[in-house]
C-alpha cells in the first residue's frame, strides 16, 4: 500500500503547496512515493529528495516542459498502472483541476475533489469534503477499486517547514511515451493581466471591513494592514453599497463565498448575511468595539476594542 | 458553430439547506431549484458564439423530471433544443456516472464545441465537464476566460493561478469549462419564454449503476466548536499577543 | 391563477375562439411571494376545481382543534367558547404558497402561460381605457445606466387586464387614484402580518390545530394577535398581525412579534424548535365599506388589491378566489361581445353585490372600524354584528386612514419622551430584522436602482425625525431603511437597503407624510416563501 503524492511545479520552482500533499499523505500512514513532472526539474527534486518520503520519483520529457492536460493525465497515467499506488493525492489547484478528472477517466477510478481532511476511521480512510457551498460538510468514503484520487483544498493543513529526511529517499527515473500527436493542447506563454474583478475565492488570506470603519478616509488604515498581512481586501455590504469599495469585494450572500485560511473581521458586527460567505475561513479573527456582536460566535480569536487602535498596534507587531 | 451546453439544476443558492433523516443528504424536496450558476455563464458564453458564428445551441441536462424548467429557461434565452436525461437521483451521483449519462445522450449530436460550468453549487466536484470529454474522446481545457474560433481554429483564454493568463489552441470538438462572471448573464424575454415551449426536448432515459465510487457516511453543518479566545488587554499589547498566537498556536502567519 | 383556471372552464363550456390568456407574475417562481397563516376555506375552490382532491390539491392539515386565547403578560386565559366565526371546521391548514404553486400549474396546463419574473410597472392607456400593461425594464444599473444585458420593458396588449397586484397593489393605487374610485368609500385600513415557519420536535400540537391569540403584548388601544397553526406534527406556522393604526409612534410591530414568542405558551411550543423560514406582509382590514369601485373601462380589480378580506374570520383567499372567478365571467363575457368597457364590465359588481361576496363581507362591515375603540369595544362590537348583521348607528362607521392616526411623539407621549428600547434577542427564538431577513429567501439584483422612492429624504431627517422618531425604522419588517450617521457633520441620514425589501408595503401604506412609493423592483427578485 503506497501513496501516491503528486508534485507540481512551474519553471523549476516547486509549488509549496505540495508539501501540504506530503503531509497528509504521511498522516495516512503509508509510504509516500512523490511524483514530479516537467523537463529540466533537476533542482525541484533535489527539493524533493530532502524531505522525510521513501522515494521520489521524476518523469522527465521534452513533451512536459510546458503543463498541458493530455501530456500530464498521459504521463501520470502510466506511472500510477506501473506503480499501483493505492491513493494518489494532489492539491486542488488550477492546474489539478485540469487535468486529474480526464486521468481518473482514464484509468476508470474515482476521483474525490477539494477535500479538507483525511481521517482513519476503523480502518477506513473518511474523507471530509464541503458541499452546498461550505454550507454543509460531507464525510465520504471511496468505494470501487484503488487506486482513489483525492485532491485536497490549497489550506487544508498546514506545514511549516519541510521534515528533513533521516537519510536521502531512494530517486528514480520514470519514463514515459509521450506521442506528440496525442497531446491536442498547444499552449502559449503565461502572461500577466490585471484582471477586472477579483476573485475572493481563491484568496488565502482576506482581511475584511465592516461598518466599524465609520468612513472611507480610514480605509488607507484596513488597506495598510492587508497589505502588511499580504491579504486580500473585502468588505461587507454596507460599505460596498456605499460604494466605498467594489462589489466584487463584498463578502456574504449576496457576494462571494470565501474559504481562506485566514480571515480578519475588522468593524464586522457579524450578521447572518455576511458570517454564511466566511465562516468556512479556517481561521478567524474578529476586532469590534461592541462584545455582543454576533461575529465573535464564529471568531476563533476576538479583540473587544477600537479597531483604530488595534490595527495600527497590529501593523507595528508585524513589522518587528 | 454548433455547440452543446451541459446545465444542472441546483438548490437556490439562498436555500437554508438541513440535513435529512437519513443525515446522508439534504432535505429538497419542495425546495427551491434554479439553474446551476457557473453553467448559466457557459449558456451565455454558447449565446454569444452564436451570435457572432451562427448554428445551433443544444442544451443538455442530467436530472429529475423537475429538471426540465432549467432546460425550458434554456430555450427561453436563446438556445434551439434540448435534451433531458431523465432520472430521479443522479443530482448525488458522482461525476463519473454524471458524465457518462451525458456522453451517452450527446454522442450522436453534431457539435463543434461543449461548455459546460466550472463546478455545480450543490456537489461542487468540479470533474463532470472534464470526464465528459474523456468519455467523448475530445480535448479539453478548464476555466476559460475567452473563446476565439476562426476558420475551423479554437484558440481559448485559460484563466491561472495568481493573476496569470494563458492562450490554449485545440483542436475542434472540443470541451471548455467557462469561468464564471465573464459576461453579464442576458434575460429571457417574453418572446422567448412562449417561443421555448415550441422548441424540442428530447428525453432520454438512463440506468443508474449499481454502486458509486464514493460514498456519504455523512453530512452535517460546520460548527464552530472552538471557544472564542479573546485576547484582552491595551490595544497595543493585544495586538502583540494576537500576533503572537496566530505565528505560534493558529500557524497562520 | 383563480381567473386563468376560470377562463379556461369558460372556455371549455362555452367554446368559441380560443382566448389567449398571459399572467404576469412577478416573482421567480409562482407563490414565491404569497405569504399567509393559512386557514383555508376550501368551499370555493372545490367549486373552482370540483376534483381537486384528484388532483392532489395541496390542502394541508383539516383543521382540528380551534382556540382563541387571550395572552396577560405571563398567562394565556382560553376563552370558553370559540366565537363562530373564528369555527374552523371544515378548513384546512394550508400552505399558501404550494397552493399557488399547484393552481399555477394547472393554469399552465390549460394553455394559460404564466410569465415568471415580469413586474408590470404600469398600466397602459387608450384615452381613459385600460389597454395592457407595461413590464419594467430589466438590466438598469444602480446609477439608473443601463447593463450590457439591458431588456427593456415590454407593452403587454389585453382586451381585459385584471389587477391582481395584492395588497395595496402599486397597479391598483394608481388606477384608484386616477379614476378616483375610492370616492364616496372609507379609506383603507391595513395590517402587517409577520410569519414564521418553525420546525420542532413532534408532537407539539395535534396537526390541524389551530390557537389565535388577543391581548399581549398589544394593548387595548391597538388592534392585532397572534397565531400559531399546526401544519403537521413537525411544523408550525406561528405568527403576529398587528395593524396599522396603531397611535403610539414608537411601537414596534416586529418587537410585539418577538415579545409574543416569548410569551410562555408560545416559547413552550417552539422550544428546542427550529426558525426555518420568515416572511412579512400587511393585509387589507377595512372590509367592505372600504373596498373602492373595481371595474373601469378595460380592467377589473379582485383579491387582496381591492380589500376583498373577511376581517372577522380573518380569511381572504377564498374571496380571492371567488372575485376572480367573477371576473372571469365578466371578462370573458366582454371579450365575446368584443366590449370591454366598464358598462360591460360592471357585471363583476354585479355578482360581487348580489352573490356569496357580499352575503359574506356586509354583515362584517363595520368590524374593523369598530376596534378603532379599542378592544373590548371591538370584541362587543364584533359579537353583536353576528346577530344583529352588523347594524350600527352610523353605517358605515367613520374611519380615518390609517397613517393619519398615528400620533407624534409629543401628542402621544407629552414632555415625557421614552428612550426608544431596544430588545435583546437570543437568535434561538427571537430575532433581529436583519437576520429575519436572512430567512425569508429575499434575494435580489445588486446593481439596480432603489425601489422604494422616498420623495424627500430631507423630511426623514428633519420633521420626521422631531414629530414621529423616524417609524420606518420600526414599521418596516426586513431593516430596509436605517438612519446612519453620516460621519461628516450633517447628522443622521436615511439610508435605504433596497435588495432586504420583502414587498410587504407596509412602507407605503404608514408613512406618516405619504412620501413613499413602493413600486416593482427588477422582475424575479424578492422574497422565496417556500412552503409559507
Amino acid at each position: 500500500m503506497t501513496t501516491l503524492v503528486v508534485a507540481e511545479q512551474q519553471n523549476g520552482t516547486l509549488n509549496p503547496v505540495t508539501w501540504e500533499t506530503v503531509a497528509l499523505a504521511k498522516g495516512i500512514g503509508h509510504p509516500v512515493t512523490v511524483v514530479v513532472l516537467g523537463a529540466d526539474i533537476g533542482t525541484v527534486a533535489d527539493e524533493l529528495a530532502n524531505a522525510n518520503v521513501d522515494e521520489v520519483l521524476v518523469v522527465e520529457d521534452s513533451a512536459l516542459e510546458f503543463y498541458t492536460a493530455d501530456g500530464f493525465s498521459m504521463a501520470l497515467e502510466q506511472v500510477i498502472r506501473a506503480e499501483n499506488p493505492t491513493l494518489v493525492l494532489l492539491s486542488h489547484t488550477y492546474q489539478a483541476r485540469d487535468f486529474v478528472p480526464a486521468l481518473g477517466a482514464r484509468l476508470g477510478r474515482t476521483l474525490l475533489t477539494d477535500c479538507t481532511k483525511v481521517e482513519v476511521r476503523e480502518s477506513v480512510l473518511i474523507f471530509t469534503r464541503p458541499m452546498f457551498q461550505g454550507k454543509m460538510m460531507a464525510d465520504v468514503r471511496l468505494t470501487g477499486p484503488n487506486p482513489h484520487l483525492v485532491t485536497f483544498q490549497i489550506g487544508a493543513t498546514q506545514v511549516d517547514n519541510i521534515e528533513p529526511g533521516v537519510s536521502s529517499p531512494a530517486r528514480r527515473s520514470f519514463v514515459v511515451t509521450l506521442p506528440t500527436d496525442q497531446i491536442r493542447q498547444r499552449p502559449e506563454l503565461p502572461f500577466r493581466e490585471t484582471k477586472q474583478a477579483v476573485d475572493l475565492s481563491q484568496a488565502e488570506r482576506i482581511v475584511a471591513v465592516g461598518r466599524g470603519i465609520k468612513s472611507e478616509e480610514h480605509l488607507d488604515l484596513v488597506r495598510n494592514f492587508a497589505l502588511a498581512m499580504d491579504a486580500e481586501l473585502a468588505a461587507s455590504r454596507p460599505i460596498c453599497d456605499a460604494g466605498w469599495l467594489p462589489m466584487d469585494r463584498q463578502v456574504g450572500s449576496s457576494g462571494q463565498t470565501v474559504a481562506p485560511t485566514l480571515y480578519f473581521a475588522l468593524g464586522i458586527s457579524g450578521a447572518i448575511q455576511h458570517v454564511v460567505g466566511m465562516k468556512g475561513a479556517r481561521t478567524i479573527v474578529a476586532i469590534n468595539k461592541d462584545p455582543d456582536a454576533p461575529v465573535f460566535e464564529i471568531a476563533d480569536y476576538g479583540i473587544v476594542g477600537d479597531l483604530f487602535e488595534v490595527v495600527p498596534a497590529m501593523i507595528k507587531a508585524l513589522g518587528e | 458553430m454548433n455547440i452543446i451546453v451541459c446545465i444542472k439544476q441546483v438548490i437556490t443558492r439562498e436555500w437554508l439547506v438541513r440535513v435529512d433523516e437519513t443525515q446522508t443528504w439534504i432535505r429538497d424536496q419542495d425546495a427551491s431549484f434554479e439553474m446551476n450558476e457557473p453553467d448559466a455563464y457557459a449558456l451565455e458564453a454558447a449565446l454569444c458564439l452564436k451570435e457572432q458564428h451562427g448554428g445551433e445551441i443544444i442544451v443538455c441536462s442530467a436530472g429529475p423530471v423537475r429538471a426540465r424548467q432549467v432546460i425550458l429557461e434554456a430555450l427561453a434565452r436563446g438556445a434551439d433544443r434540448g435534451i433531458h436525461v431523465v432520472s430521479e437521483d443522479i443530482s448525488k451521483a458522482g461525476a463519473e456516472v454524471v458524465a457518462d449519462a451525458l456522453a451517452h445522450a450527446i454522442r450522436e449530436e453534431p457539435f463543434d464545441l461543449v461548455l459546460t460550468g466550472l463546478q455545480s453549487n450543490d456537489q461542487g466536484f468540479a470533474q463532470t465537464g472534464v470526464i465528459l470529454a474523456t468519455c467523448l474522446g475530445i480535448p479539453h481545457a478548464t476555466i476559460i476566460m475567452d473563446v476565439q474560433f476562426d476558420a475551423g481554429k479554437l484558440r481559448v483564454k485559460r484563466e491561472l493561478e495568481g493573476g496569470l493568463f494563458q492562450w490554449v489552441s485545440l483542436p475542434v470538438p472540443a470541451l471548455l469549462t467557462i469561468q464564471s462572471g465573464i459576461n453579464q448573464l442576458r434575460y429571457a424575454t417574453l418572446k422567448g419564454i412562449v417561443a421555448a415551449k415550441k422548441k424540442p426536448i428530447r428525453t432520454v432515459d438512463t440506468e443508474m449503476p449499481d454502486t458509486f465510487g464514493h460514498e456519504i457516511v455523512k453530512i452535517y453543518t460546520p460548527e464552530k466548536n472552538k471557544q472564542t479566545h479573546f485576547v484582552d488587554g491595551t490595544p497595543a499589547s493585544a495586538a502583540v499577543e494576537l500576533i503572537r498566537l496566530l505565528r505560534q498556536d493558529a500557524r497562520v502567519l | 391563477m383563480a381567473v386563468a383556471l376560470h377562463l379556461a372552464q369558460l372556455q371549455r363550456e362555452r367554446g368559441g375562439d380560443p382566448l389567449t390568456v398571459a399572467v404576469l407574475e412577478k416573482a421567480r417562481d409562482n407563490g414565491a411571494h404569497c405569504l399567509s397563516g393559512a386557514v383555508l376555506d376550501p368551499s370555493v375552490l372545490r367549486e373552482l376545481v370540483p376534483n381537486c382532491e384528484s388532483l392532489d390539491v395541496p390542502l394541508g392539515a383539516p383543521v382540528q382543534d380551534d382556540r382563541v386565547m387571550y395572552f396577560t403578560p405571563r398567562k394565556a386565559i382560553r376563552f370558553p367558547i370559540t366565537p363562530p366565526p373564528l369555527n374552523n371546521h371544515g378548513c384546512y391548514v394550508t400552505s399558501l404558497n404550494r397552493l399557488v404553486k399547484w393552481m399555477a400549474d394547472l393554469a399552465e396546463k390549460d394553455g394559460t402561460h404564466v410569465f415568471n419574473g415580469f413586474a408590470a410597472s404600469e398600466l397602459l392607456y387608450d384615452g381613459n381605457r385600460v389597454v395592457g400593461v407595461r413590464t419594467g425594464d430589466r438590466g438598469i444599473g444602480r446609477e439608473g445606466k443601463q447593463k450590457s444585458n439591458f431588456e427593456p420593458g415590454v407593452d403587454i396588449r389585453a382586451t381585459v387586464t385584471i389587477l391582481a397586484d395584492g395588497v395595496r397593489g402599486n397597479l391598483t393605487k394608481t388606477l384608484v387614484s386616477r379614476f378616483d374610485l375610492s370616492r364616496d368609500r372609507l379609506p383603507q385600513s391595513y395590517a402587517l402580518g409577520f410569519k414564521e415557519l418553525w420546525h420542532v420536535p413532534p408532537g407539539r400540537l395535534t396537526p390541524g390545530t389551530v390557537i389565535h391569540t388577543l391581548g399581549h403584548p398589544l394593548r387595548f388601544e391597538e388592534f392585532g394577535g397572534g397565531f400559531l397553526y399546526a401544519l403537521s406534527a413537525e411544523e408550525i406556522s406561528v405568527g403576529f398581525v398587528v395593524g396599522l393604526d396603531y397611535r403610539d409612534p414608537l411601537l414596534d410591530p416586529h418587537q410585539a412579534f418577538q415579545r409574543f414568542k416569548m410569551h410562555p405558551f408560545v416559547s413552550s411550543l417552539l422550544s428546542a424548535g427550529q426558525m426555518i423560514r420568515y416572511g412579512a406582509k400587511a393585509l387589507p382590514e377595512g372590509g367592505w365599506h372600504a373596498i373602492p369601485k373595481s371595474y373601469v373601462d378595460g380592467a377589473i380589480i379582485v383579491g387582496d388589491a381591492a380589500g376583498f378580506v373577511n376581517s372577522l374570520r380573518l380569511k381572504g383567499i377564498h374571496l380571492a378566489m371567488r372575485t376572480g372567478m367573477y371576473a372571469a365571467e365578466a371578462a370573458f363575457e366582454a371579450v365575446r361581445a368584443n366590449d370591454p368597457s366598464a358598462g360591460q364590465l360592471s357585471k363583476f359588481q354585479e355578482l360581487v353585490d348580489n352573490g356569496a361576496v357580499r352575503h359574506e363581507l356586509y354583515p362584517v362591515r363595520n368590524v374593523h372600524q369598530s376596534f378603532a375603540y379599542g378592544l373590548p369595544a371591538g370584541l362587543i362590537y364584533a359579537g353583536l354584528s353576528l346577530i344583529t348583521k352588523g347594524w350600527w348607528m352610523q353605517d358605515p362607521m367613520l374611519a380615518r386612514a390609517g397613517h393619519e392616526r398615528l400620533s407624534t411623539v409629543k401628542e402621544y407621549y407629552g414632555q415625557e419622551i421614552p428612550e426608544i428600547s431596544s430588545l435583546k434577542v437570543d437568535r434561538s427564538l427571537t430575532f433581529d430584522r436583519l437576520t429575519n431577513v436572512h430567512y425569508s429567501g429575499t434575494r435580489h439584483s445588486e446593481d439596480q436602482p432603489s425601489h422604494l422612492l422616498v420623495h424627500d429624504t430631507d423630511i426623514c431627517r428633519t420633521r420626521c425625525r422631531t414629530e414621529y422618531r423616524n417609524p420606518c425604522l420600526r414599521f418596516c419588517p426586513a431593516n430596509v431603511y436605517e438612519m446612519v450617521d453620516a460621519d461628516d457633520g450633517t447628522g443622521p441620514r436615511l439610508q435605504i437597503n433596497a435588495s432586504n425589501c420583502v414587498h410587504c408595503k407596509t412602507c407605503d401604506i404608514m408613512d406618516p407624510y405619504q412620501i413613499i412609493d413602493w413600486v416593482p423592483p427588477e422582475g424575479g427578485g424578492g422574497p422565496d416563501y417556500e412552503g409559507m
